[in-house]
Protein backbone atom coordinates (compact mmCIF):
# COMPACT_ATOMS: atom_id res chain seq x y z
CA UNK A 1 0.00 0.00 0.00
CA UNK A 2 1.36 3.37 -1.11
CA UNK A 3 1.66 5.99 1.21
CA UNK A 4 -1.50 8.41 2.29
CA UNK A 5 -1.12 12.01 1.71
CA UNK A 6 -4.32 13.19 2.19
CA UNK A 7 -7.21 11.94 4.29
CA UNK A 8 -10.16 13.88 3.85
CA UNK A 9 -12.80 13.11 6.71
CA UNK A 10 -16.55 14.04 6.64
CA UNK A 11 -15.74 17.33 4.88
CA UNK A 12 -18.92 19.62 4.74
CA UNK A 13 -18.78 23.46 3.17
CA UNK A 14 -22.48 25.54 3.56
CA UNK A 15 -22.94 29.12 2.31
CA UNK A 16 -25.17 30.80 3.46
CA UNK A 17 -27.50 33.19 1.43
CA UNK A 18 -29.58 36.02 2.96
CA UNK A 19 -32.61 36.61 0.82
CA UNK A 20 -34.01 39.71 2.49
CA UNK A 21 -34.19 41.25 5.96
CA UNK A 22 -37.09 39.14 7.14
CA UNK A 23 -36.27 36.30 5.26
CA UNK A 24 -34.39 33.00 6.83
CA UNK A 25 -31.26 32.93 4.96
CA UNK A 26 -31.45 30.09 2.42
CA UNK A 27 -27.93 27.26 3.05
CA UNK A 28 -26.51 25.84 0.16
CA UNK A 29 -24.69 22.89 0.68
CA UNK A 30 -21.67 23.02 -1.47
CA UNK A 31 -20.02 20.31 0.14
CA UNK A 32 -21.84 17.55 2.19
CA UNK A 33 -20.05 15.17 4.02
CA UNK A 34 -17.48 13.90 1.43
CA UNK A 35 -14.74 11.42 2.54
CA UNK A 36 -11.60 10.46 0.20
CA UNK A 37 -8.17 9.95 0.71
CA UNK A 38 -5.10 10.54 -1.59
CA UNK A 39 -2.37 8.51 -2.05
CA UNK A 40 1.31 9.55 -2.63
CA UNK A 41 2.14 9.75 -6.48
CA UNK A 42 -1.27 8.73 -7.94
CA UNK A 43 -3.73 11.40 -9.66
CA UNK A 44 -6.99 11.69 -8.11
CA UNK A 45 -9.36 13.39 -10.38
CA UNK A 46 -12.45 14.71 -8.99
CA UNK A 47 -15.12 15.69 -11.83
CA UNK A 48 -18.60 16.82 -12.13
CA UNK A 49 -20.34 19.39 -13.57
CA UNK A 50 -20.26 23.38 -12.82
CA UNK A 51 -21.88 23.28 -9.12
CA UNK A 52 -21.37 20.16 -8.15
CA UNK A 53 -18.34 21.41 -5.49
CA UNK A 54 -15.62 19.97 -6.93
CA UNK A 55 -14.06 23.21 -6.97
CA UNK A 56 -14.77 24.08 -3.11
CA UNK A 57 -12.99 20.75 -2.39
CA UNK A 58 -9.46 22.53 -3.67
CA UNK A 59 -10.26 25.55 -1.90
CA UNK A 60 -11.21 23.96 1.40
CA UNK A 61 -7.97 21.68 0.34
CA UNK A 62 -5.76 24.67 -0.34
CA UNK A 63 -7.28 26.36 3.05
CA UNK A 64 -8.52 29.38 1.32
CA UNK A 65 -11.62 28.79 2.91
CA UNK A 66 -12.43 26.71 6.10
CA UNK A 67 -15.13 23.88 6.47
CA UNK A 68 -18.07 24.08 7.90
CA UNK A 69 -17.40 20.45 9.37
CA UNK A 70 -14.87 17.86 8.89
CA UNK A 71 -11.38 17.31 9.07
CA UNK A 72 -8.73 17.53 5.93
CA UNK A 73 -5.69 15.14 6.78
CA UNK A 74 -2.37 16.59 5.62
CA UNK A 75 0.14 13.42 6.33
CA UNK A 76 -1.56 12.70 9.40
CA UNK A 77 -2.07 16.16 10.81
CA UNK A 78 -5.43 18.44 10.61
CA UNK A 79 -4.70 21.70 8.49
CA UNK A 80 -6.79 22.95 10.52
CA UNK A 81 -5.22 22.72 13.47
CA UNK A 82 -1.55 23.50 12.42
CA UNK A 83 0.66 26.63 13.69
CA UNK A 84 1.43 29.40 11.39
CA UNK A 85 4.68 27.76 11.13
CA UNK A 86 3.51 24.50 9.89
CA UNK A 87 0.67 26.43 7.79
CA UNK A 88 3.82 28.72 5.75
CA UNK A 89 5.06 24.87 5.08
CA UNK A 90 2.21 23.38 3.77
CA UNK A 91 1.38 26.18 1.57
CA UNK A 92 5.11 25.28 -0.10
CA UNK A 93 3.93 21.52 -0.37
CA UNK A 94 0.70 21.90 -1.88
CA UNK A 95 0.16 24.49 -5.29
CA UNK A 96 -2.47 25.01 -7.94
CA UNK A 97 -2.69 25.72 -11.39
CA UNK A 98 -5.47 27.65 -12.53
CA UNK A 99 -8.09 27.16 -15.36
CA UNK A 100 -7.59 30.41 -17.10
CA UNK A 101 -3.98 31.56 -18.08
CA UNK A 102 -5.70 34.65 -18.88
CA UNK A 103 -6.22 36.17 -15.53
CA UNK A 104 -4.29 34.33 -13.46
CA UNK A 105 -1.01 35.74 -14.35
CA UNK A 106 -0.29 39.71 -13.26
CA UNK A 107 0.03 41.42 -16.81
CA UNK A 108 2.19 43.97 -15.45
CA UNK A 109 5.21 40.74 -14.34
CA UNK A 110 7.60 39.84 -16.82
CA UNK A 111 7.75 35.69 -17.10
CA UNK A 112 10.99 35.92 -14.55
CA UNK A 113 9.69 37.70 -12.26
CA UNK A 114 5.76 35.33 -11.65
CA UNK A 115 7.95 32.18 -11.62
CA UNK A 116 10.53 33.66 -9.42
CA UNK A 117 7.85 35.11 -6.61
CA UNK A 118 7.47 32.07 -4.98
CA UNK A 119 11.18 31.75 -4.16
CA UNK A 120 11.76 35.46 -3.56
CA UNK A 121 8.58 34.98 -0.53
CA UNK A 122 9.50 31.52 0.73
CA UNK A 123 13.25 30.85 -0.06
CA UNK A 124 16.53 32.24 1.19
CA UNK A 125 18.17 32.10 -2.16
CA UNK A 126 19.88 34.85 -3.97
CA UNK A 127 18.34 36.49 -6.76
CA UNK A 128 20.72 34.68 -8.92
CA UNK A 129 20.82 31.33 -7.63
CA UNK A 130 16.55 32.55 -7.96
CA UNK A 131 17.24 33.42 -11.81
CA UNK A 132 19.31 30.28 -12.10
CA UNK A 133 16.47 28.29 -10.46
CA UNK A 134 13.16 29.77 -12.68
CA UNK A 135 15.34 29.06 -16.18
CA UNK A 136 15.66 25.44 -15.11
CA UNK A 137 12.08 25.50 -14.31
CA UNK A 138 10.96 27.51 -17.44
CA UNK A 139 13.27 24.80 -19.14
CA UNK A 140 11.59 21.78 -17.73
CA UNK A 141 7.95 22.85 -18.84
CA UNK A 142 9.74 23.23 -22.27
CA UNK A 143 9.88 27.20 -22.41
CA UNK A 144 12.86 29.04 -23.85
CA UNK A 145 15.54 31.00 -21.77
CA UNK A 146 15.20 34.21 -24.20
CA UNK A 147 11.38 34.17 -22.61
CA UNK A 148 12.86 35.30 -19.62
CA UNK A 149 12.13 39.11 -19.97
CA UNK A 150 8.95 39.00 -21.89
CA UNK A 151 5.49 39.32 -20.74
CA UNK A 152 2.27 37.65 -20.46
CA UNK A 153 0.55 39.11 -23.02
CA UNK A 154 3.31 37.92 -25.17
CA UNK A 155 2.47 34.55 -25.32
CA UNK A 156 -0.60 31.65 -26.46
CA UNK A 157 -3.18 30.28 -23.89
CA UNK A 158 -0.59 26.82 -24.02
CA UNK A 159 2.83 29.23 -23.21
CA UNK A 160 0.58 31.34 -20.38
CA UNK A 161 -0.50 27.36 -18.84
CA UNK A 162 3.59 26.49 -18.85
CA UNK A 163 3.91 29.88 -16.89
CA UNK A 164 1.40 28.97 -14.13
CA UNK A 165 2.85 25.39 -13.83
CA UNK A 166 6.09 26.12 -13.94
CA UNK A 167 5.71 29.00 -11.24
CA UNK A 168 3.45 26.27 -9.61
CA UNK A 169 7.02 24.12 -9.39
CA UNK A 170 9.04 26.46 -8.20
CA UNK A 171 9.01 25.67 -4.58
CA UNK A 172 9.23 21.78 -5.04
CA UNK A 173 5.63 20.66 -4.00
CA UNK A 174 4.59 17.69 -3.44
CA UNK A 175 0.93 17.89 -4.28
CA UNK A 176 -0.30 20.07 -7.22
CA UNK A 177 -4.38 20.81 -7.23
CA UNK A 178 -5.23 21.39 -10.94
CA UNK A 179 -8.27 23.12 -11.56
CA UNK A 180 -9.28 22.36 -15.12
CA UNK A 181 -5.86 23.42 -16.22
CA UNK A 182 -6.82 22.16 -20.23
CA UNK A 183 -10.51 23.28 -20.49
CA UNK A 184 -9.88 26.57 -21.84
CA UNK A 185 -7.10 25.29 -24.56
CA UNK A 186 -7.56 23.93 -27.93
CA UNK A 187 -7.48 20.58 -28.45
CA UNK A 188 -4.20 20.28 -29.55
CA UNK A 189 -2.00 22.43 -27.26
CA UNK A 190 -4.55 20.44 -24.46
CA UNK A 191 -2.47 17.09 -25.86
CA UNK A 192 0.91 19.28 -24.97
CA UNK A 193 -0.31 20.41 -21.85
CA UNK A 194 -1.16 16.78 -20.61
CA UNK A 195 1.70 15.36 -21.59
CA UNK A 196 3.88 17.88 -19.95
CA UNK A 197 1.98 16.97 -16.79
CA UNK A 198 2.55 13.78 -17.03
CA UNK A 199 6.02 14.08 -17.67
CA UNK A 200 6.54 16.46 -14.72
CA UNK A 201 4.79 13.86 -12.74
CA UNK A 202 7.33 11.19 -13.14
CA UNK A 203 10.21 13.48 -12.83
CA UNK A 204 9.32 15.01 -9.68
CA UNK A 205 7.36 11.81 -8.14
CA UNK A 206 4.54 14.66 -7.97
CA UNK A 207 0.93 14.07 -7.02
CA UNK A 208 -2.28 15.48 -8.30
CA UNK A 209 -5.75 16.42 -8.02
CA UNK A 210 -6.92 16.77 -11.10
CA UNK A 211 -10.16 19.20 -11.61
CA UNK A 212 -12.28 18.48 -14.84
CA UNK A 213 -15.58 17.68 -16.20
CA UNK A 214 -14.18 15.87 -19.25
CA UNK A 215 -14.02 12.87 -18.50
CA UNK A 216 -12.07 11.64 -21.62
CA UNK A 217 -9.26 14.06 -20.42
CA UNK A 218 -9.74 12.33 -16.61
CA UNK A 219 -9.60 8.85 -18.07
CA UNK A 220 -6.75 9.21 -19.68
CA UNK A 221 -4.52 10.92 -16.91
CA UNK A 222 -6.06 9.79 -13.29
CA UNK A 223 -5.36 6.78 -11.25
CA UNK A 224 -8.23 7.41 -9.48
CA UNK A 225 -11.60 8.86 -10.14
CA UNK A 226 -14.10 10.94 -7.75
CA UNK A 227 -17.72 11.68 -9.53
CA UNK A 228 -19.23 14.46 -7.19
CA UNK A 229 -22.37 15.35 -8.12
CA UNK A 230 -24.63 18.27 -5.99
CA UNK A 231 -21.73 18.16 -2.92
CA UNK A 232 -21.79 14.68 -2.62
CA UNK A 233 -19.23 11.58 -3.93
CA UNK A 234 -21.40 9.91 -5.93
CA UNK A 235 -19.05 7.35 -7.28
CA UNK A 236 -15.28 6.73 -6.36
CA UNK A 237 -12.93 4.20 -8.14
CA UNK A 238 -9.91 3.18 -10.33
CA UNK A 239 -10.04 4.96 -13.96
CA UNK A 240 -10.43 1.61 -15.26
CA UNK A 241 -13.31 0.30 -13.17
CA UNK A 242 -15.35 3.56 -13.63
CA UNK A 243 -15.41 2.98 -17.33
CA UNK A 244 -15.97 -0.77 -17.81
CA UNK A 245 -18.20 -0.74 -14.85
CA UNK A 246 -20.13 2.52 -13.83
CA UNK A 247 -22.79 1.66 -11.29
CA UNK A 248 -24.24 5.28 -10.45
CA UNK A 249 -26.87 6.36 -12.64
CA UNK A 250 -24.93 9.99 -13.11
CA UNK A 251 -21.95 8.69 -13.82
CA UNK A 252 -23.50 6.41 -16.59
CA UNK A 253 -25.71 9.60 -18.03
CA UNK A 254 -21.50 11.53 -17.84
CA UNK A 255 -19.99 8.52 -19.79
CA UNK A 256 -22.77 8.73 -22.55
CA UNK A 257 -22.03 12.37 -23.03
CA UNK A 258 -18.81 11.71 -24.26
CA UNK A 259 -18.14 11.31 -27.96
CA UNK A 260 -16.67 8.33 -28.85
CA UNK A 261 -14.11 9.21 -32.10
CA UNK A 262 -12.31 6.53 -33.58
CA UNK A 263 -8.42 6.39 -33.55
CA UNK A 264 -7.26 7.98 -36.48
CA UNK A 265 -3.93 6.10 -38.12
CA UNK B 1 -29.51 21.32 -53.61
CA UNK B 2 -27.39 24.11 -52.34
CA UNK B 3 -28.58 26.39 -50.17
CA UNK B 4 -25.46 28.35 -49.47
CA UNK B 5 -22.32 28.42 -51.77
CA UNK B 6 -19.30 30.05 -50.55
CA UNK B 7 -16.77 30.69 -53.38
CA UNK B 8 -13.32 31.73 -52.91
CA UNK B 9 -13.80 34.30 -50.12
CA UNK B 10 -11.18 36.11 -48.44
CA UNK B 11 -11.19 38.23 -45.70
CA UNK B 12 -8.07 39.84 -44.67
CA UNK B 13 -7.25 42.75 -41.93
CA UNK B 14 -5.08 45.70 -42.40
CA UNK B 15 -3.11 46.79 -39.41
CA UNK B 16 0.42 48.49 -39.71
CA UNK B 17 2.10 45.97 -39.56
CA UNK B 18 0.74 44.06 -42.54
CA UNK B 19 -2.18 42.46 -43.67
CA UNK B 20 -3.27 39.40 -41.68
CA UNK B 21 -5.30 37.06 -44.24
CA UNK B 22 -7.53 35.72 -41.74
CA UNK B 23 -9.68 33.71 -44.29
CA UNK B 24 -7.80 32.95 -47.73
CA UNK B 25 -9.75 31.51 -50.38
CA UNK B 26 -12.28 29.32 -48.68
CA UNK B 27 -14.86 27.79 -50.88
CA UNK B 28 -17.10 25.32 -49.97
CA UNK B 29 -21.13 24.54 -50.33
CA UNK B 30 -24.06 24.21 -47.47
CA UNK B 31 -27.15 21.89 -48.62
CA UNK B 32 -30.40 22.30 -47.73
CA UNK B 33 -31.50 20.76 -44.35
CA UNK B 34 -28.01 19.73 -43.92
CA UNK B 35 -25.00 20.34 -40.84
CA UNK B 36 -22.44 21.91 -42.23
CA UNK B 37 -18.82 21.75 -39.43
CA UNK B 38 -16.17 24.06 -39.71
CA UNK B 39 -13.58 22.83 -37.48
CA UNK B 40 -10.17 23.97 -36.51
CA UNK B 41 -8.41 25.71 -33.20
CA UNK B 42 -8.31 29.01 -32.54
CA UNK B 43 -6.76 31.45 -35.19
CA UNK B 44 -7.77 29.05 -37.94
CA UNK B 45 -10.51 31.75 -39.71
CA UNK B 46 -13.59 29.73 -38.90
CA UNK B 47 -15.68 32.18 -37.05
CA UNK B 48 -14.12 34.75 -39.41
CA UNK B 49 -15.73 32.38 -42.50
CA UNK B 50 -19.16 32.21 -40.16
CA UNK B 51 -19.10 36.48 -39.81
CA UNK B 52 -17.86 36.72 -43.22
CA UNK B 53 -21.49 35.04 -44.39
CA UNK B 54 -23.36 37.39 -42.05
CA UNK B 55 -21.09 40.18 -43.14
CA UNK B 56 -20.41 41.56 -39.53
CA UNK B 57 -16.57 41.79 -40.41
CA UNK B 58 -16.01 45.52 -38.99
CA UNK B 59 -13.31 48.03 -39.94
CA UNK B 60 -10.24 46.50 -40.16
CA UNK B 61 -11.11 43.95 -41.25
CA UNK B 62 -12.61 43.66 -45.41
CA UNK B 63 -14.27 40.92 -47.39
CA UNK B 64 -11.93 41.32 -50.52
CA UNK B 65 -12.69 38.71 -52.65
CA UNK B 66 -15.18 35.52 -53.26
CA UNK B 67 -18.94 35.22 -53.35
CA UNK B 68 -21.70 34.22 -50.84
CA UNK B 69 -24.37 32.95 -52.95
CA UNK B 70 -27.50 32.43 -51.02
CA UNK B 71 -30.08 30.32 -53.28
CA UNK B 72 -27.72 31.49 -56.27
CA UNK B 73 -28.41 35.18 -54.67
CA UNK B 74 -24.73 36.91 -54.06
CA UNK B 75 -24.92 38.44 -50.66
CA UNK B 76 -21.87 40.60 -50.90
CA UNK B 77 -23.19 42.35 -53.43
CA UNK B 78 -26.82 43.36 -51.66
CA UNK B 79 -27.12 46.80 -49.88
CA UNK B 80 -26.88 47.42 -46.15
CA UNK B 81 -30.47 47.27 -46.25
CA UNK B 82 -31.25 44.38 -48.20
CA UNK B 83 -28.64 42.56 -46.28
CA UNK B 84 -30.28 43.51 -43.14
CA UNK B 85 -33.71 41.47 -44.03
CA UNK B 86 -31.15 39.05 -44.78
CA UNK B 87 -30.03 38.61 -41.46
CA UNK B 88 -31.89 37.51 -38.66
CA UNK B 89 -34.56 36.28 -41.19
CA UNK B 90 -33.02 34.22 -43.38
CA UNK B 91 -29.74 33.21 -41.82
CA UNK B 92 -29.50 33.62 -37.75
CA UNK B 93 -26.47 33.40 -35.52
CA UNK B 94 -26.21 31.91 -32.24
CA UNK B 95 -23.15 32.69 -29.91
CA UNK B 96 -21.24 30.92 -27.68
CA UNK B 97 -21.90 32.61 -24.47
CA UNK B 98 -25.36 32.61 -23.61
CA UNK B 99 -23.81 34.38 -20.33
CA UNK B 100 -23.31 37.90 -21.92
CA UNK B 101 -25.56 37.63 -25.43
CA UNK B 102 -28.54 37.87 -23.70
CA UNK B 103 -29.72 41.66 -22.56
CA UNK B 104 -30.12 41.16 -18.68
CA UNK B 105 -32.32 44.43 -18.66
CA UNK B 106 -35.23 42.85 -20.90
CA UNK B 107 -37.35 39.72 -20.56
CA UNK B 108 -36.95 36.35 -22.17
CA UNK B 109 -40.05 36.83 -23.88
CA UNK B 110 -39.21 40.41 -25.13
CA UNK B 111 -35.87 39.27 -26.35
CA UNK B 112 -37.48 36.71 -28.81
CA UNK B 113 -40.29 39.13 -29.67
CA UNK B 114 -38.16 41.41 -30.83
CA UNK B 115 -37.27 39.19 -33.96
CA UNK B 116 -40.67 39.12 -34.56
CA UNK B 117 -41.43 42.79 -34.49
CA UNK B 118 -38.29 43.49 -36.80
CA UNK B 119 -39.26 41.01 -39.52
CA UNK B 120 -43.14 39.71 -39.15
CA UNK B 121 -44.42 43.38 -39.09
CA UNK B 122 -47.95 41.79 -40.21
CA UNK B 123 -48.08 40.32 -37.22
CA UNK B 124 -50.27 41.53 -34.05
CA UNK B 125 -49.35 41.67 -30.48
CA UNK B 126 -51.25 38.92 -29.84
CA UNK B 127 -50.07 36.58 -32.87
CA UNK B 128 -46.60 37.45 -31.83
CA UNK B 129 -47.05 36.38 -28.25
CA UNK B 130 -48.48 32.93 -29.58
CA UNK B 131 -45.36 32.64 -31.86
CA UNK B 132 -43.48 33.66 -29.23
CA UNK B 133 -44.75 31.01 -27.11
CA UNK B 134 -44.96 28.03 -29.71
CA UNK B 135 -41.01 29.22 -30.19
CA UNK B 136 -40.14 28.86 -26.53
CA UNK B 137 -41.94 25.11 -26.45
CA UNK B 138 -40.40 24.27 -29.37
CA UNK B 139 -36.87 24.40 -28.05
CA UNK B 140 -38.03 22.31 -24.49
CA UNK B 141 -38.28 25.48 -22.03
CA UNK B 142 -41.14 24.40 -19.45
CA UNK B 143 -43.80 26.96 -18.57
CA UNK B 144 -43.10 28.82 -21.63
CA UNK B 145 -46.38 30.93 -20.39
CA UNK B 146 -44.03 31.50 -17.01
CA UNK B 147 -40.94 31.85 -18.31
CA UNK B 148 -41.70 34.51 -20.98
CA UNK B 149 -42.21 37.08 -18.20
CA UNK B 150 -38.50 35.96 -16.43
CA UNK B 151 -35.06 37.89 -17.15
CA UNK B 152 -32.23 35.66 -18.35
CA UNK B 153 -30.37 35.67 -14.75
CA UNK B 154 -33.02 33.87 -13.56
CA UNK B 155 -32.26 31.06 -16.17
CA UNK B 156 -29.54 28.26 -16.28
CA UNK B 157 -26.69 27.99 -19.05
CA UNK B 158 -27.96 25.62 -20.62
CA UNK B 159 -31.99 27.24 -20.61
CA UNK B 160 -29.96 30.46 -21.85
CA UNK B 161 -28.32 28.69 -24.80
CA UNK B 162 -31.87 28.01 -25.53
CA UNK B 163 -33.51 30.61 -25.67
CA UNK B 164 -30.59 31.75 -27.69
CA UNK B 165 -31.95 29.27 -30.35
CA UNK B 166 -35.48 30.49 -30.10
CA UNK B 167 -34.65 34.04 -30.73
CA UNK B 168 -32.71 32.40 -33.81
CA UNK B 169 -35.04 29.78 -34.73
CA UNK B 170 -38.30 32.62 -34.13
CA UNK B 171 -38.33 33.61 -37.82
CA UNK B 172 -37.64 30.47 -38.88
CA UNK B 173 -34.29 30.92 -41.15
CA UNK B 174 -33.15 29.14 -44.09
CA UNK B 175 -29.70 29.26 -42.37
CA UNK B 176 -28.64 28.63 -38.61
CA UNK B 177 -25.12 29.84 -37.85
CA UNK B 178 -23.82 28.62 -34.76
CA UNK B 179 -20.55 29.51 -33.39
CA UNK B 180 -19.46 27.45 -30.53
CA UNK B 181 -22.81 26.87 -28.79
CA UNK B 182 -22.04 24.46 -26.44
CA UNK B 183 -18.40 25.23 -25.77
CA UNK B 184 -19.29 27.12 -22.35
CA UNK B 185 -22.01 24.15 -21.27
CA UNK B 186 -21.51 21.13 -19.26
CA UNK B 187 -21.26 17.83 -21.21
CA UNK B 188 -24.70 16.38 -20.28
CA UNK B 189 -26.24 19.86 -21.20
CA UNK B 190 -24.31 20.26 -24.33
CA UNK B 191 -26.01 16.32 -25.44
CA UNK B 192 -29.70 17.86 -24.90
CA UNK B 193 -28.46 20.99 -27.07
CA UNK B 194 -26.93 19.36 -29.75
CA UNK B 195 -29.86 17.13 -29.79
CA UNK B 196 -32.36 19.96 -29.68
CA UNK B 197 -30.52 21.33 -32.84
CA UNK B 198 -31.41 18.49 -34.46
CA UNK B 199 -34.63 17.75 -34.12
CA UNK B 200 -35.27 21.48 -34.75
CA UNK B 201 -33.55 20.59 -38.33
CA UNK B 202 -35.97 17.64 -39.18
CA UNK B 203 -38.41 19.77 -37.87
CA UNK B 204 -38.14 23.06 -39.77
CA UNK B 205 -35.40 21.34 -42.68
CA UNK B 206 -32.71 24.65 -41.35
CA UNK B 207 -29.40 24.27 -42.64
CA UNK B 208 -26.96 24.28 -40.00
CA UNK B 209 -23.39 26.02 -40.32
CA UNK B 210 -21.80 24.51 -37.03
CA UNK B 211 -18.44 26.27 -35.96
CA UNK B 212 -16.45 23.88 -33.03
CA UNK B 213 -13.07 23.50 -32.10
CA UNK B 214 -14.34 20.20 -30.54
CA UNK B 215 -14.08 17.12 -32.92
CA UNK B 216 -16.69 15.39 -30.57
CA UNK B 217 -19.07 17.69 -31.32
CA UNK B 218 -18.52 17.24 -35.16
CA UNK B 219 -18.85 13.84 -34.85
CA UNK B 220 -22.15 13.89 -33.17
CA UNK B 221 -23.68 16.65 -35.13
CA UNK B 222 -21.86 16.93 -38.44
CA UNK B 223 -22.82 15.67 -42.51
CA UNK B 224 -20.22 17.48 -43.92
CA UNK B 225 -16.99 19.06 -42.26
CA UNK B 226 -14.83 21.76 -43.19
CA UNK B 227 -11.10 21.37 -41.68
CA UNK B 228 -9.59 25.01 -41.30
CA UNK B 229 -6.26 25.64 -40.96
CA UNK B 230 -4.69 29.57 -40.84
CA UNK B 231 -7.14 30.89 -42.91
CA UNK B 232 -7.20 27.98 -45.51
CA UNK B 233 -9.28 24.39 -46.33
CA UNK B 234 -6.95 21.62 -45.46
CA UNK B 235 -9.73 18.33 -45.52
CA UNK B 236 -13.24 18.45 -46.79
CA UNK B 237 -14.98 15.64 -46.71
CA UNK B 238 -18.54 13.85 -45.23
CA UNK B 239 -18.19 13.13 -41.58
CA UNK B 240 -18.05 9.47 -42.33
CA UNK B 241 -15.11 10.04 -44.43
CA UNK B 242 -13.37 12.03 -42.65
CA UNK B 243 -13.69 10.22 -38.95
CA UNK B 244 -13.08 6.57 -40.96
CA UNK B 245 -10.44 8.05 -43.32
CA UNK B 246 -8.71 10.88 -42.18
CA UNK B 247 -6.44 12.17 -44.81
CA UNK B 248 -4.84 15.48 -44.56
CA UNK B 249 -1.74 15.25 -41.60
CA UNK B 250 -3.51 17.86 -40.23
CA UNK B 251 -6.19 16.68 -39.27
CA UNK B 252 -4.99 13.00 -38.55
CA UNK B 253 -3.01 15.46 -35.96
CA UNK B 254 -6.08 16.77 -34.31
CA UNK B 255 -7.75 13.50 -34.08
CA UNK B 256 -4.84 12.05 -32.44
CA UNK B 257 -4.24 15.19 -30.04
CA UNK B 258 -7.73 13.77 -28.22
CA UNK B 259 -7.43 11.04 -26.08
CA UNK B 260 -10.01 8.10 -27.08
CA UNK B 261 -11.62 6.16 -23.42
CA UNK B 262 -10.84 2.21 -24.71
CA UNK B 263 -8.28 3.01 -27.46
CA UNK B 264 -5.52 4.97 -26.11
CA UNK B 265 -3.53 3.84 -23.36
CA UNK B 266 -4.19 5.21 -20.27
CA UNK B 267 -0.98 7.67 -19.39
CA UNK B 268 0.57 7.39 -22.70
CA UNK B 269 1.81 10.70 -24.65
CA UNK B 270 -0.50 12.37 -26.78
CA UNK B 271 0.14 12.77 -30.25
CA UNK B 272 0.19 16.57 -30.83
CA UNK B 273 -0.20 19.12 -33.63
CA UNK B 274 3.56 19.78 -34.39
CA UNK B 275 4.39 23.72 -34.47
CA UNK B 276 7.23 23.05 -36.51
CA UNK B 277 5.83 21.00 -39.39
CA UNK B 278 4.19 23.92 -42.50
CA UNK B 279 0.83 21.84 -42.65
CA UNK B 280 -0.22 24.08 -45.61
CA UNK B 281 2.84 22.36 -47.58
CA UNK B 282 1.14 19.20 -48.11
CA UNK B 283 -2.21 18.77 -50.74
CA UNK B 284 -5.55 20.04 -49.93
CA UNK B 285 -7.89 16.84 -49.37
CA UNK B 286 -11.27 18.27 -51.09
CA UNK B 287 -13.59 14.83 -51.16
Amino acid sequence: MSQTVFQIEHLKKYYEINLGLFKKPKIIKAVDDISFDVRKGEILSLVGESGCGKSTTAKLILKIEDPTDGAILFEGKNIMEFSAKELAEYRTKVQIIFQDPYSSLNPRWKVGKIIGEPLVLNSDMTPEQIKERVLYLMDRVGMRPEWYDRYPHQFSGGQRQRIGIARALALKPEVIICDEPVSALDVSIQAQVLNLLLDLQEEFDLTYIFISHDLSVVNHISDRIVVMYYGHIVEMKSAEELFNNPEHEYTRKLLSAIPVIKAAS
Amino acid sequence: MNLIEVKHLKTYFYSDEGVNKAVEDVSFEIPQGKTVCIVGESGSGKSITAMSIMQLIDYPGKIVGGEILLEGRNLLELSDAQMRKVRGREISMIFQEPMTSLNPSYTVGYQIDEALRLHHKHLNKKQRHAKVIEAMELVGIPDPAEKYHEYPFKLSGGQRQRVMIAIAMACEPKLLIADEPTTALDVTIQAQVLDLMKKLQDETGTSILFITHDLGVVYQIADEVVVMYRGHIVEKASAKELFDDPRHPYTRALLNSIPKPGITPRKSRLETVDDSVDYLAFPKEIR
